[in-house]
């Protein structure tokens, strides 16, 4: 059935050219190895990024049959936004190459199997009787003052319900991830005076507390420097901060004139 | 027409021969001298977090920004080909791309009210 | 068509295009020719990669009265080649913790896109080669515009990729902060073409060109400023080079990559500049046309304007430098607010305004009526602009919130100092110079002594 469509169309435009079947072949082996790799990889990243390979290699094939806009919308929007929204969300949740494999939900894969061979044939199946019935009308009339053109007459004439649609889904998109991703702050923003503020109000150390190996324990400038004692355990200034008690773990000399006070 | 793609392609040929090229000839051209903290992450002389990401790994604001983005990339998708058509459009054609543009605003608008743009 | 097949025809009306421009003169050229160009536009854009680091270093310094690079080669014009071949004989270093084969792969991808770009850059009109007929363009599509915006969104998985595959917290952070960023300003960029294709009716940089010859696009003034500064976003330079912010993020994305795929970010992102100011110079500039000074206006065939291009193409570099010696690094949430909040809804309204314009333009014979009641509905938004209802309100919201918060916060002067210790015991100072020294003898009394 598809064959004799095929030998009908290669009559019809004889525009099969070398090149057009040359690309095909190279890269339709590519675009499916690269779906196989996608669903195998260990690594989620490595999978979207064959991903990212498979939806690259179709868009060529849409630039092959004289689709240009179409092609490079596929770049631009399948892998360049939705794919980028797909490497965020990996980097979110957290991409360890020890990523689990065990299931959790029992039977996910054989579920998946059918599922998906069903979705094959409904695909395939449909499509095919859709077009053994017709007749191309043909690239020249497909794409008649110019590839933009026609799909701009198409979609902003006979199709402006759906177009004016996708605005709405457009709004779902919008509103879901909100709803997913956005977390409301009770009150409003705190400034950076208002942090300074409680910072200082808080007590404790003011500045961060030094990073491990560092001696010098208070951070201020009106305290001299000192090297350490031999006899003091050199091992972890950094917590000079929270270190309780123990005259050898009180390093602000400043904190005697305090005490004096009273 | 496809013709029209064949410089694209010598093109890409002559960058991808370039750039994996040189990519091959710095490994092979430079010195090796094994050094452990030379292999470790790099985080300004202190000890290299175990885990790239930290515990909290990152703010979910980032899935909030990609999400927008989709939804205005295909805002001018749409706009593209209305623009070069719109001269055989007219008016029937800028009444259709202003409730378009209203109704992806409506979306735009609510994330911006609801604090969905602010950055902390 | 509507289009005429030569470029140095007569000028087409830019507001009556029906179909693509005829591209017939593309995609003729035998094998030999397109290898001459193809390599001509690489070598092009690698000599102005070395050529914009040594011009941006020599220009900086400029700016900042020091002198710049002056000892490689004739006034230090080869440093950024010198440069180049250190990077090359540099230790190539791959973390431990690196994903090996996306590492390895992360600078190439960052750099195919970018040199990709350019291929549908007119340099000139048609001009003979050895004989041969051709345009000096490497390659025309109906949708050049587009092949250009997807090679730039290409060039996000190099950085998101080097980032993720370094193993490291910084590249990490800087990968996503640059992808975030970049992303958010492309939607700003994109914006800004509409109202060029709005006047053009054509996507493909060629026709595009073409309609400028009277007019150059630049008149959509909005449009053009809003390109400006969203190039400058998409290309991760200052005042938007968060992703690098060496205060934060030491190098972002890049920082654990050396000798020649350090290399290949680098050229990445000056290929990726001179890519924006070459779309700059197409779509609002003119690209190749002669600025429209009478004298200068006849020079717009053979190879004329290959100067013109350049020249345009070497001001935005210019451009880009200035801003550099001029402008301090935005903090993350400003750019991004601005990007979102003014960049987006400025854009969208502009580009609606120009397709109303143009509706008007062509629909309404009897103008008087709409020219006033436009008059008087810009006069109305100017005054509520003016007197501003809202704004002594919000002011005294403000002020209000400001007093409350000032209020309830604690006070400097009831703030302790020194700051509180944890210590319970006598507290005296376990080294140092013992109990009288000065810092100890803060007099006890006034709540706070110092500054």
């Amino acid at each position: 059935m598809n064959a004799a469509i095929l030998v009908q169309a290669a009559g019809e435009f004889t525009r099969t050219s070398g090149g057009e079947a040359a690309t095909f072949w190279v890269l339709a082996p590519v675009a499916v190895l690269a779906a196989l790799g996608m669903v195998l990889a260990r690594s989620a990243v490595h999978g979207a990024l064959l991903l990212v390979v498979n939806l690259f290699c179709l868009a060529v094939f849409y630039l092959l049959q004289d689709a240009p806009f179409l092609g490079f919308v596929q770049i631009i929007v399948y892998t360049g936004a939705i794919m980028v929204l797909f490497l965020f969300v990996l980097m979110l949740v957290g991409v360890d190459s020890a990523d689990s494999l065990v299931e959790t939900l029992r039977g996910q894969r054989m579920a998946a199997i059918v599922l998906g061979a069903g979705f094959a044939g409904l695909l395939v199946f449909p499509i095919g009787g859709v077009i053994s019935g017709t007749k191309a009308a043909g690239l020249a009339a497909a794409n008649n003052g110019g590839n933009i053109q026609a799909i701009a007459r198409l979609l902003f004439t006979d199709y402006v319900f759906a177009f004016e649609i996708v605005s709405a889904l457009l709004i779902i998109a919008a509103v879901g991830a909100m709803i997913l991703a956005h977390r409301e702050r009770a009150g409003g923003k705190i400034t950076q005076k208002e942090m300074l503020r409680r910072r200082f109000a808080a007590g404790g150390p003011v500045t961060p507390v030094p990073g491990p190996g560092v001696y010098a324990r208070p951070q201020a400038a009106d305290v001299t420097p000192a090297l350490p004692p031999a006899s003091d355990d050199p091992g972890h200034p950094g917590d000079s901060g929270d270190s309780a008690g123990g005259d050898a773990d009180s390093p602000h000399p400043v904190g005697a004139g305090k005490g004096a006070a009273r | 027409m496809l013709s029209n793609y064949v410089p694209i392609l010598v093109l890409l040929v002559i960058a991808a021969a370039f750039a994996i090229g040189s990519v091959i000839m710095g490994s092979l051209v430079g010195p090796k001298r094994y050094n452990r903290a030379k292999l470790d992450a790099y985080e300004c002389g202190i000890e290299p977090s175990p885990e790239p990401a930290g515990p909290h790994r990152f703010p979910v604001k980032f899935y909030l920004t990609a999400m927008l983005f989709i939804v205005f990339d295909i805002e001018i998708i749409f706009l593209y080909p209305w623009a070069v058509a719109f001269g055989s459009l007219g008016i029937f054609g800028l009444v259709e791309m202003v409730l378009f543009i209203a109704t992806v605003f409506v979306a735009y608008a609510y994330v911006w009210r609801r604090g969905g743009l602010e950055w902390d | 068509m509507s289009y005429p097949s030569s470029f140095g025809a007569p000028a087409v009306p830019p507001l009556a295009a029906a179909g693509d421009p005829d591209l017939s003169v593309f995609g003729g050229d035998p094998l030999w020719l397109i290898l001459l160009k193809a390599v001509a536009v690489f070598a092009f854009l690698l000599l102005m990669t070395l050529f914009a680091i040594v011009f941006e270093r020599k220009v900086v310094a400029r700016m900042q009265q020091r002198v710049g690079p002056n000892r490689h080669g004739p006034k230090g014009w080869l440093q950024s080649l010198a440069d180049g071949v250190k990077l090359m004989l540099k230790e190539d270093i791959i973390p431990v913790l690196a994903d090996r084969p996306v590492f390895i792969l992360a600078p190439v991808v960052s750099a195919i896109p970018a040199f990709l770009a350019f291929s549908v850059i007119p340099f000139g009109p048609e001009v003979s080669i050895f004989g041969h007929h051709t345009a000096l363009q490497l390659a025309d599509l109906p949708v050049a515009v587009l092949f250009v915006l997807s090679a730039s969104s290409l060039g996000v998985y190099g950085l998101i990729l080097s980032g993720w595959a370094s193993g490291s917290t910084y590249p990490l952070l800087g990968s996503l902060r640059s992808a975030a960023q970049i992303i958010s300003y492309e939607v700003a960029m994109g914006l800004s073409f509409v109202a060029v294709f709005l006047n053009s009716g054509t996507l493909s940089t060629s026709g595009i060109v073409a309609g400028q010859r009277h007019w150059w696009n630049v008149v959509l003034v909005p449009s053009f400023i809003i390109y400006c500064i969203a190039m400058v976003g998409e290309t991760n330079r200052t005042p938007f080079d968060l992703p690098e912010a060496e205060g934060e993020l030491v190098g972002g994305f890049h920082t654990e990559y050396s000798s020649i795929k350090f290399a290949f970010f680098f050229l990445a992102e000056y290929i990726n500049t001179v890519t924006v100011s070459a779309v700059a110079t197409t779509l609002f500039l003119g690209g190749w046309q002669p600025p429209p000074i009478p004298y200068f206006s006849h020079f717009d065939t053979g190879w004329f304007p290959v100067i013109w291009f350049v020249l345009k193409l070497l001001a935005f570099l210019f451009l880009f430098i200035w801003l550099r010696g001029t402008l301090p690094r935005l903090r993350y949430d400003q750019f991004m607010a601005f990007g979102w909040k003014v960049l987006i809804p400025v854009g969208l309204v502009w580009l609606l305004a120009v397709a109303t314009f143009k509706v008007y333009r062509e629909n309404v014979t009897d103008r008087t009526p709409w020219l006033i009641g436009f008059g008087i509905a810009v006069g109305i938004l100017l005054i509520i602009t003016l007197v501003d209802p809202g704004a002594r309100k919000h002011a005294e919201r403000l002020e209000a919130a400001e007093r409350e918060r000032t209020r309830n916060a604690p006070s400097l002067d009831r703030i302790p100092w020194p700051p509180p210790q944890p210590s319970s015991k006598s507290p005296s100072p376990p080294y140092g110079p013992g109990p009288n020294r000065p810092s100890s003898v803060i007099v006890a009394g006034g709540p706070r002594q110092e500054s």
